[in-house]
């Protein structure tokens, strides 16, 4: 059995740093590579398993919805034959990848997701990881997260698939009222949902999980949402992930409901849960570090921190999104042309692209992932990447939000500067490393407004 | 008939659905004869623009007159010549009256007048303008008598009336013509006036007799009362019908007096008309007045001092027809390599290089701009297309004044003088349609005297150079007087609509027993607005209107100035009365806060006199605008949100830190046409 989660990330900066620092740290700088050099290879993969019960109204997600007709409520559908179909088309893609890199970068994550992972027949998932495993090896202790939802296991299947070293569960718990999982069209219930936390929190040999919730759901009031965040507390997971409800085109939501039009929350109540959260979440010991992550401290998401520093990963499955030296690709999101890809992928009649995107697309890139976390734009970095009047630039228009305090820049220590530093600093022609080396969004209210302050810095690189 | 002009309608601020493309205002063309209009897309063709195809028409298929039409070149001595203009209002039927004179006299064949008429029908339904016989030469039979008979036409609308009143006077003589069934309106009286101080003899015309409304007895005894003419011997008419054509012909010949036999004196032509024709140069009309002028003549322009050889001389008949000589009362074109309208102005004398006349004739004056706008290319990339689209129009229009402008909120663009509302919407309409130009047109503005402390007077036609309040001593207006004709139920709406608009009541008199002629003294910068619409629709079109100006008089005006977010928006500033700024300046805030995206912070809109805030509202700041979900690593679709999200950004303008949509000033703009 694997324990996993090392509570230090290695290349994550702590939130506070270590009381002897060398006086010029190496953060982890992945983007200065990205643009300049080719990537380093892939450490991440990520596995789309797409099946459902059936699609929540707010889902908009490529999955393949199986129907609830099996008679076990927790096991039936592991002899659908459409999964066991799905995962040998899967191994296929795996073995008709060929690895970035042949000098042997194992695997640090590995992320199973969906769809509701948690319906396929742990002998399944495990046939994945071996392919992995076999394909481009598993670090001595990776990240193996799996996407769990309530009414979908037993003790003894998360027993079986933290076996196989599934070390982290992500677990859709979504709301803690009965009458919101209905109105989001969730396959299971209130009752479910306190089994699967008994079981999960009961669970020898996982010390890592992460609760996942939805703010802004139709009808969901302030007293509800203090409720989900009560429980979840409680709960004690390590991570928490709180996902603002996004209505879509094409979801039931989106025929339904109107953003900030009763009976969703107004913009105000919406904007008043994400600062509840914030809140209430940090009152009990968890960093806010990325728009829509909360852990305890060394429990980040490894695999989602690949994606915020934008370094590659792999992805297999249906719909599922690579990033590949320097290549992002999609693949098909519905099942037959999936397949058919997959046969070009084997036959050779498919692969990426050689040409990686433009500079500007790239700074986009950054921009838009770093300013997701807490750690911020490294700008040291991005200038060496990007140039330096494009940083001061970006940095300019950014001042007026760093005196309104949506922006916090940052010393090389990552302590908070007065925006009169960063002032100072920007007279120095583009001198930005002398004393401001990151800018973040600030928490909660830079979050809140992070597409408008993003798209601010898009206008910037490409005006 | 042979040629289009812009003249006015009865709708001419309303302007109705699609116009393909008015004809320069002021500019008649005969559009049957220039071979392509100026400056203008190729792919516009002729039919789309008005051009009304009038072949040549050898010969005549009128019983009457046989085959006069054929030798309507010959010469007649100067005392068989007659030469009118037709004063009507648009409907009156003047193009249809114009189309029977010229089919009875064998000018155009009947065939092709149908054709013409028709098309004519079309193209005023569709432009609200009236399509009108330019000029044409007729040759009639009286007696045995041959007479030549020239009708000059006239656009009709007050926008123009320095060129209507050049063009009345190259006549003689004037053809009124009143519907039977509806009666005199403002825009004939106008014109009859001109024609009067012109020293016109007057043949009043009741036209469509036949339709089963017609009151020709109350309508003569109209224009008696109105006009002070003697209208006993009217006649009465319907072109339709061809009722009363050879009386018209035969009063023309009787009662207009010929044209003063000054054959030998120096040249002295009068220009009624010019327009572009990118083949030959500039074509001009004209009435000779004293002397002759040949083919090959060095020739000499008295106002402009330009001097050219006339290439080619000849006639209107209607289309142009060659010929080797023109003598005094005769009418006619000549083409010389003019390049452009400017160069031969309306007004203007022609007399020979080498001969010249001593004078010039009286009444010719420079286009003085009445009213101004600002126009800025939505696509600041087309900054360059319509600097060149107004200097071709300005090739055809010598009205049109234009220079640079630049304005933080709109970027660069022009200045633009017109000689009025009609002629502004006219320019416009080109430039968008005809140049496929995306334009801002910022709301009009008329030209203020401003008195400076120092004593000095200053003109100022632009809010936002308008001199601080403490440099300044009054603002004079402009002001008209504005007669408007209308039934006696419309009565109260009308003088409500006069008060409104801060006009003086003059006078009102019962023309009839059932229509009044109301009479305001109101600012010019009242009725740029949409004086007109609101006169039609508080009369349900019956109304009509003649203004003229009558000076400058000092007003209680300020400078209104919109801030958004502490910064001046310079383009949405305005020059209003005190009394109406409360009203102007809460509809501009309110219409601005329903347009501007919220932002991140809080933003008051507000509007100010000086440093007074006198209308305020605040748009509050966005609360959230974040996504949260980054699923599997897919990046793209987040990523092309934000793309889209920056591009909207990138499409509107930064006043200060708030970024304003493009619609809200336009807008607004349209709002201030409106509410001023």
């Amino acid at each position: 059995m694997l324990r996993s989660a090392f509570p230090l990330v290695s290349h994550l900066p702590p939130r506070k740093p270590p009381p002897v620092r060398p006086a010029r740290p190496p953060p982890v700088r992945p983007y200065a590579s990205s643009a300049a050099r080719p990537s380093p290879p892939p450490a991440s993969a990520y596995v789309h398993l797409p099946f459902c019960r059936k699609r929540c109204l707010y889902c908009d997600f490529p999955i393949v919805a199986l129907g609830s007709s099996s008679s076990s409520p927790v096991n039936g559908e592991g002899n659908d034959p459409r999964i066991a179909d799905y995962v040998r088309l899967l191994l296929r893609e795996v073995a008709a990848t060929r690895p970035v890199s042949n000098d042997g970068v194992p695997l640090e994550t590995v992320f199973f997701g969906g769809g509701t992972p948690s319906l396929v027949p742990p002998r399944l998932v495990a046939a994945v990881l071996d392919a992995l495993r076999g394909k481009f090896g598993l670090s001595a202790s990776p990240e193996v997260s799996i996407e769990m939802d309530p009414g979908t296991f037993d003790a003894a299947k998360l027993r079986e698939l933290v076996g196989l070293g599934v070390n982290r569960v992500s677990l859709g718990v979504q709301a803690f009222q009965e009458d919101l999982l209905r109105a989001c069209g969730r396959a299971h219930g209130l009752r479910e949902v306190h089994e699967a936390v008994g079981i999960v929190t009961a669970c020898e040999g996982l010390q890592n999980w992460s609760m996942d919730l939805i703010s802004s759901l139709p009808h969901q009031t302030e007293e509800m949402w203090e409720e989900s965040l009560r429980c979840t507390v409680d709960a004690r997971p390590t991570h928490v992930s709180v996902y603002d409800l996004q209505i879509e085109q094409g979801t039931k939501f989106g025929q339904l409901y109107t953003p900030g039009v009763h009976p969703l929350p107004s913009e105000t109540d919406s904007a008043n849960f994400y600062k509840i959260a914030s809140k209430r979440l940090s009152e009990a010991g968890y960093n806010h570090y990325e728009i829509s992550s909360y852990c305890k401290t060394g429990y980040e998401c490894k695999h989602n921190v690949t994606y915020w520093q934008n370094r590659s990963f792999y992805a297999f499955g249906l719909g599922s999104a690579s990033y590949i030296n320097g290549v992002r690709f999609s693949r098909p999101r519905r099942m037959k042309e999936y397949a058919d890809w997959v046969q070009k992928l084997e036959i050779g009649a498919w692969s990426h692209e050689p040409d990686s995107a433009g500079m500007k697309d790239m700074a986009m890139d950054v921009v838009m992932l770093s300013l997701r976390t807490a750690w911020g734009l490294d700008l040291r970095s991005f200038s060496k990447s990007f140039g330096k009047s494009l940083t001061v630039s970006l940095c300019n228009t950014f001042r007026p939000f760093v005196e309104s305090g949506l922006v916090i820049v940052m010393d090389m220590e990552r302590r908070a500067l007065q925006p009169s530093d960063f002032k100072l600093d920007l007279q120095y022609e583009g001198e930005i490393e002398s004393k401001v080396a990151f800018i973040r969004l600030s928490d909660p209210d830079g979050f809140l407004l992070s597409n408008e302050l993003i798209s601010l810095a898009f206008g910037v690189i490409a005006p | 008939m042979a040629t289009a002009t812009a003249t006015a309608t009865a709708s001419r601020l309303a302007v109705p659905a699609p116009r393909p493309s008015p004809a320069a205002p002021g500019r008649r063309r005969p559009a049957a004869l220039s071979p392509a209009p100026v400056g203008r897309p190729r792919a516009l063709s002729a039919a789309s623009r008005g051009r009304v195809v009038c072949p040549a028409a050898p010969a005549s298929a009128s019983p009457s007159t046989s085959d006069a039409g054929q030798d309507r070149l010959q010469k007649v001595p100067i005392s068989n010549i007659r030469n009118f203009s037709i004063i009507a209002h648009i409907d009156h039927g003047k193009s249809t009256l114009a189309d029977k004179l010229l089919e009875l006299t064998g000018t155009v064949q009947k065939r092709d007048m149908k054709e013409q008429f028709l098309d004519n029908m079309d193209l005023e339904r569709e432009r609200g303008i009236t399509i009108k016989l330019q000029a044409a030469r007729m040759r009639y039979v009286m007696n045995n008598e041959p007479y030549c008979l020239n009708l000059i036409d006239t656009p009709g609308h007050v926008d123009f009336s320095y060129e209507v009143s050049r063009s009345l006077a190259a006549c003689e003589g004037a053809l009124l013509v009143v519907d039977a069934s509806q009666g005199v309106e403002a825009q004939t009286l106008a014109n009859v006036y001109l024609a009067l101080e012109n020293n016109l003899e007057i043949i009043p015309v009741l036209n469509k007799i036949d339709l089963p409304g017609a009151e020709p007895d109350r309508v003569a005894q109209e224009i008696e009362e109105i006009i002070g003419m003697d209208c006993s011997n009217a006649i009465r008419c319907s072109a339709k019908e061809g009722i009363g054509i050879t009386e018209i012909l035969d009063a023309i010949v009787t009662k207009i007096p010929p044209p003063q036999d000054t054959a030998k004196s120096p040249l002295r032509a009068l220009i009624f008309d010019s327009y572009y024709d990118p083949y030959r140069g500039v074509i001009v009309y004209f009435r000779v007045v004293d002397g002759r002028i040949k083919k090959g003549d060095k020739i000499c322009f008295m106002a402009s001092g330009k001097e050219f050889v006339a290439d080619e001389i000849g006639v209107l008949s209607p289309k142009q027809m060659q010929v080797n000589e023109l003598y005094a009362g005769e009418v006619g074109y000549l083409s010389a390599s003019i390049r452009s309208v400017a160069d031969a102005r309306v007004g203007d004398t022609i007399t020979h290089y080498s001969k010249r006349a001593e004078r010039a004739l009286p009444g010719y004056s420079e286009a003085t701009p009445m009213v101004f706008c600002g126009l800025f290319p939505i696509d600041a990339d087309q900054f360059e297309e319509l600097r060149e689209a107004l200097e071709k129009l300005q090739l055809n229009d010598a009205a049109l004044k234009f220079e640079p402008e630049s304005s933080s909120a709109m970027g660069f663009g022009f200045r633009c003088g017109f000689l009025g509302l009609l002629h502004m919407e006219i320019v416009q309409e080109r430039l968008e349609r005809e140049y496929n130009l995306n334009l801002i047109i910022t709301a009009p503005s008329v030209v203020y005297h401003v008195n400076l402390a120092d004593d000095e007077t200053v003109e100022c036609s632009n809010p936002s150079l308008l001199p601080e309040p403490g440099k300044r001593r009054s603002i004079e207006e402009p002001y008209v007087k504005i007669e408007m004709l209308t039934p006696k139920e419309y009565i109260g709406p009308i003088m409500e609509l006069g008060q409104e608009r801060r006009g003086e009541f003059k006078e009102m008199n019962f023309i009839t027993e059932n229509r009044a002629s109301v009479v305001y003294e109101l600012p010019l910068a009242e009725m740029v607005g949409d004086f007109f619409d609101q006169l039609k629709s508080r009369s349900k079109g019956y109304a009509s209107m003649e203004y003229s100006l009558i000076g400058y008089r000092e007003s209680n005006l300020v400078k209104l100035d919109i801030q958004i977010n502490g910064d001046p928006v310079e383009a949405l500033s305005t020059i209003v009365h005190r009394d109406k700024a409360y009203s102007v300046g809460r509809a501009l805030t309110q219409k601005l806060k329903e347009l501007i995206p919220r932002q991140m912070f809080r933003v008051p809109i507000q509007a100010c006199i000086g440093a007074k805030v006198i209308a305020s509202e605040a748009l509050s700041a966005i609360r959230k605008d974040v996504l949260s979900k980054c699923y599997g690593g897919d990046i793209s679709r987040k990523k092309k949100l934000l793309k889209k999200q920056a591009e909207g950004k990138k499409r509107m303008k930064a006043i200060g830190r708030v970024d304003v949509p493009q619609e809200a000033f336009m807008a607004v703009l349209k709002l201030e046409k409106e509410v001023l």
